[in-house]
């Protein structure tokens, strides 16, 4: 009997587990996040004020909003989240019109083949995602190839190439690279199940191809598309090797300014408000969507 | 041979083994199981039949233990069950995917219980050989699950269950997956197999025919609620509901109002029939509304009335299906009523007398009819 | 048309990595202007002590990672399956899938206020190396750990675990014997995702490694930004390769018991 209880505090113990690490590794990090954006920078170690403080045995709160004013006031800081937005949205955009077509194809091979594609897919994105990066920052020099390329066949003339690098262009072409196996892999799972005969149905009711894939494809792989587009943009958003490897200096991104904020400027608050926004404004929305797209699966299954 | 009457359930000095007393189950506020009374004796082949979302195999998962009754006992051998966990109930389980274990082989599948059972390895090996070889996969032990045939697979699923000589055989819809031919084999193996070690079954089916065939005795399950009870015939030709006389095979009703109420005899007033007579007592009053059941295979159908139509009414032969051991005739009566007749081809080169479009006459004798009161 | 462009997306997804490959070979010391064949990078790599110290840490700091972010990850995932409702099932089940599309620099960042403040009230860390590091990574690997496994648990057929029980065993045991071993090829799975996930973050170490700590990516991390040289390019085409093979071989060994199993 004594045993049982043993293995069962055991049991549960081993059970909370994941639940206790995540509680301090995960949201207690957060909570300290948003306790930090209320504070304001100092010399030394930590540079910024303590915000909670025990002095003469009395709990003290140290309150200062003037990192939140300064989010509010400085509209740099405002351009950034709607520039980053903006380059999210373009290059998700992008990752579509390039990924839809590919997971297409690979729905529609011969089953023994989709297994090859799939695999060709995902490969490149096991491999290294910093290497991906690093990979187009390689083919975009100026004396690169993609630009010899180009002077070779004409279209340029020799000894002018393109700046490619340290541009938008870079930028988009960076996230539809890295990201595009998120978009493949959804569309991909929505498109497989697209059954041949509905395709049939609507040449036999006398569709042409390009009104099929219009009326009856894209419609049947909306739920694709959305998931899709959810998961490449949401992390673009946020994202900071790209734009800081293969972005101008004054590229725009919610990320590269957290970065720039805490190593730079070393102003922890102002990151900590930054942060907190992005928080607010993209992740949360999506857990939220998520959620609710949960509670429809289960009702519709049940 | 000596006379015992081997229908426990007509002797009311016998003991079940498996009483249900007024068990109900609620998922949050659906009601699955329905207040459901329910006795099971030793050596019985019983089935819960009834179509999907019935409550069968929640009850079934009551007894199982894999799920717990909100109301109401479960004794097994007078002893209750509740809060019994599943794995130190004296019930095995064979279930409807058959939930081999893939990792595993035959041999280690039909261990598995017997060694958790408190069985040494050799012990347990031998045990399970044996029931191995009562289901003729002897050869095959060292296979895998997924290197065998959906029929083999049915087999080790129902030696695993089997091996522990449980109190009680749950069965999920156990021949749910075979193909037609190969269930109709398996129905007759798995009689087979319960009468040589005697364990008492309970199937959970959707099937009428393999519940007919499988079955000492059925419980109809409609709703929740348990709607008949009773052995196979008793079901078919005594049906309690309108329920039961549906689900169970096919049936021409004949709704009317009582007319005649007389101890031995009584009559009914039918809009396609006129004046339905019944040859035998019926419990009602007069003014009652009453439902008249009869078979298909009971309706007579010929061209001019014969002398045991005690009840007939004229019609129009809409439709003939030739199934090959009998022929189905949809027969429209001048009412407007589509009837269904059943008529036995007993003789190969006879051409059939009756075609489309004859006018016909259909009827039964007094004693057919089923008079149903719900 | 759509065939046309889903194949011209397939080269798209290789030509850069074949040429950062190729360049790997280039005789000249720019990483983008060809000069010649040849293998002399490939050396040079090797005699860079730095270089093979990071690559040590960092395939340490993985192996921690993906250990503990598989062990936690599991036990989440069988918790979340397997239980219908309990109080805080939404907070985890959150807590569980956030970082999936948490930015990593906020990961990173709120890290390192962690670990700032935790030694400020209970002294420990004392200070950011390779502990702090796989804290930080079993964290964010454990969410895609749980992901994988979690949807092994809802596809499999739960009347296995059933029928084990139903044959006599002990909860513990359908755990070890029945669920572990039917799953086995999702935590391998989860194991080499994190392992990889790992042994790819550049941005995480910013804020959670300490003098003498770094690790294979941040120094790649900090060399690209200053532009490369084909040293860089050979050490990539070591990682891509070694790499490739090691999930090639995975999925193989995966597809052949994922058939065994779907039965």
């Amino acid at each position: 009997m004594i045993n049982r209880i043993a293995s069962f505090v055991g049991v549960r113990g081993v059970i909370a587990l994941p639940m206790i690490w995540l509680l301090v590794f995960f949201l207690l990090p957060f909570i300290f996040v948003f306790v930090l954006s209320f504070s304001t920078i100092r010399n030394g170690m930590p540079p910024y004020e303590p915000v909670v403080n025990f002095k003469d045995s009395f709990l003290q709160l140290n309150i200062h909003l003037s990192s939140w004013e300064r989010f509010f006031e400085n509209p740099i800081y405002i351009g950034t989240f709607l520039s980053s937005a903006k380059t999210a949205f373009i290059a998700t955009f992008l990752t579509l019109l390039i990924g839809f077509p590919m997971a297409y194809v690979i729905a529609r091979a011969p089953e023994a083949r989709r297994h090859l594609l799939l695999m060709l897919v995902i490969l490149p994105f096991w491999t290294s995602f910093l290497l991906r990066v690093y990979a187009i920052k390689t083919i975009l020099y100026n004396q690169g190839p993609v630009n010899q390329f180009l002077m070779k066949i004409g279209i340029l003339e020799v000894n002018s190439p393109i700046q490619f690098l340290n541009t938008d262009f870079a930028v988009y072409l960076g996230i539809v690279y890295t990201y595009l196996p998120f978009m493949i892999l959804p569309l991909y799972a929505n498109l497989v199940k697209l059954e041949e005969s509905v395709l049939e149905a609507s040449s036999d009711l006398g569709a042409k191809p390009f009104w099929t894939f219009w009326q009856v494809v894209i419609p049947l792989s909306y739920p694709g598309i959305i998931a899709g587009c959810m998961l490449v943009f949401i992390p673009a958003v946020g994202e900071f090797v790209i734009p800081d490897l293969l972005g101008a200096t004054d590229t725009k991104m919610i990320g590269k300014t957290i970065y720039v904020e805490y190593f730079n400027n070393r102003d922890y608050p102002m990151a900590s408000v930054l942060s907190v926004v992005v928080l607010i404004v993209f992740v949360a929305p999506f857990l939220m969507m998520r959620k609710w797209q949960d509670k429809l699966a289960e009702v519709n299954d049940a | 041979m000596n006379a015992t009457d081997l229908r426990p359930w007509r002797d009311p000095s016998q003991k079940p083994l498996l009483q249900i007393k007024s068990v109900t189950k609620k998922f949050s506020d659906f009601v699955a199981v329905d207040d459901v009374s329910l006795d099971i004796y030793a050596g019985e082949l019983f089935c819960l039949l009834g179509g999907s979302g019935c409550g069968k195999s929640t009850l079934l998962r009551m007894l199982a233990g894999f799920e717990e009754a909100t109301e109401g006992q479960i004794l097994l051998d007078g002893e209750d069950l509740s809060g019994v966990a599943p794995h130190e109930r004296p019930t095995n389980m064979m279930f409807q995917s058959y939930a081999l274990f893939p990792h595993m082989s035959v041999l280690k599948n039909v261990m598995y219980g017997l060694v958790h059972g408190g069985m040494t390895k050799a012990e347990a090996e031998t045990t399970a050989m044996e029931m191995l070889k009562l289901v003729k996969l002897e050869k095959f032990i060292k296979r895998k699950p997924h290197q065998l045939s959906g029929g083999q697979r049915q087999r080790v699923a129902l030696a695993r269950a089997l091996v522990k000589k449980p109190r009680l055989l749950l069965l999920d819809e156990p021949l749910g997956a075979l193909d037609k031919k190969l269930r109709e084999e398996t129905q007759f193996e798995l009689i087979r197999i319960q009468e040589t070690l005697g364990v008492t079954f309970v199937v959970v089916t959707h099937d009428q025919e393999e519940a007919m065939t499988l079955a000492s005795r059925i419980g109809v399950m409609n709703d929740g609620y348990i709607e008949q009870i009773g052995e196979p015939r008793e079901i078919y030709e005594f049906p309690k509901s309108k329920f039961v006389a549906n689900f169970i095979g096919d049936v021409n009703l004949f709704e009317g109002e009582m007319i005649v109420d007389e101890p031995d005899r009584a009559a009914v007033l039918n809009d396609s029939v006129g004046e339905i007579a019944i040859t035998h007592g019926v419990s009602g009053t007069l003014g009652q509304e009453l439902t008249i059941a009869v078979r298909p295979e009971k309706l007579e159908i010929s061209k001019k009335k014969s002398a045991k139509m005690l009840n007939s009414a004229k019609g129009v032969v809409e439709d003939i299906a030739y199934l090959g051991s009998q022929s189905v005739y949809h027969v429209r009566l001048d009412s407007g009523k589509l009837v269904k007749a059943f008529r036995a081809n007993r003789v190969r080169e006879a051409e059939d007398d009756l075609t489309w479009e004859d006018r016909v006459v259909v009827g039964w004798d007094g004693s057919s009819g089923v008079v149903l009161s719900q | 048309m759509l065939r046309a462009i889903g194949f011209l997306g397939f080269i798209f997804l290789y030509i850069p990595l074949i040429l950062l490959m190729a360049y790997s070979f280039n005789a000249g010391d720019r990483a983008s202007l060809w000069v010649g064949f040849s293998t002399k990078w490939y050396f040079v790599l090797f005699e860079n002590k730095e270089l093979l110290k990071a690559a040590g840490i960092s395939m340490r700091v993985a192996f921690f990672s993906a250990t503990i972010a598989t062990f936690l990850g599991v036990i989440a995932a069988f918790v979340l399956t397997r239980n219908k409702r309990f109080r805080g099932k939404v907070l985890i089940d959150g807590m569980v899938t956030s970082p999936l599309v948490m930015p990593e620099i906020i990961t990173g960042f709120s890290m390192l206020i962690l670990f700032i403040s935790m030694q400020k009230f209970i002294g420990w860390p004392a200070n950011r190396g390779m502990t702090t590091i796989i804290l930080a990574h079993s964290t964010f690997c454990m969410a895609y750990v749980t992901v994988i496994i979690r949807s092994r648990l809802v596809d499999m057929d739960s009347s296995l675990e059933e029928a084990a029980q139903d044959l006599g065993a002990h909860p513990i045991f359908v755990f070890f014997q029945v669920t572990l071993p039917v799953i086995s090829p999702a935590i391998v799975a989860g194991w080499l995702l994190a392992f990889t996930l790992s042994l790819d973050d550049a941005v995480i170490v910013q804020f959670t490694s300490g003098a003498g700590s770094t690790t294979l990516p941040a120094k790649i991390y900090s060399q690209v930004r200053q532009g490369v040289t084909p040293e860089y390019n050979a050490l990539a085409t070591l990682i891509i390769v070694i790499v490739g093979i090691a999930i090639i071989t995975a999925m193989q060994i995966m597809n052949r018991t994922q058939r065994m199993h779907h039965v």
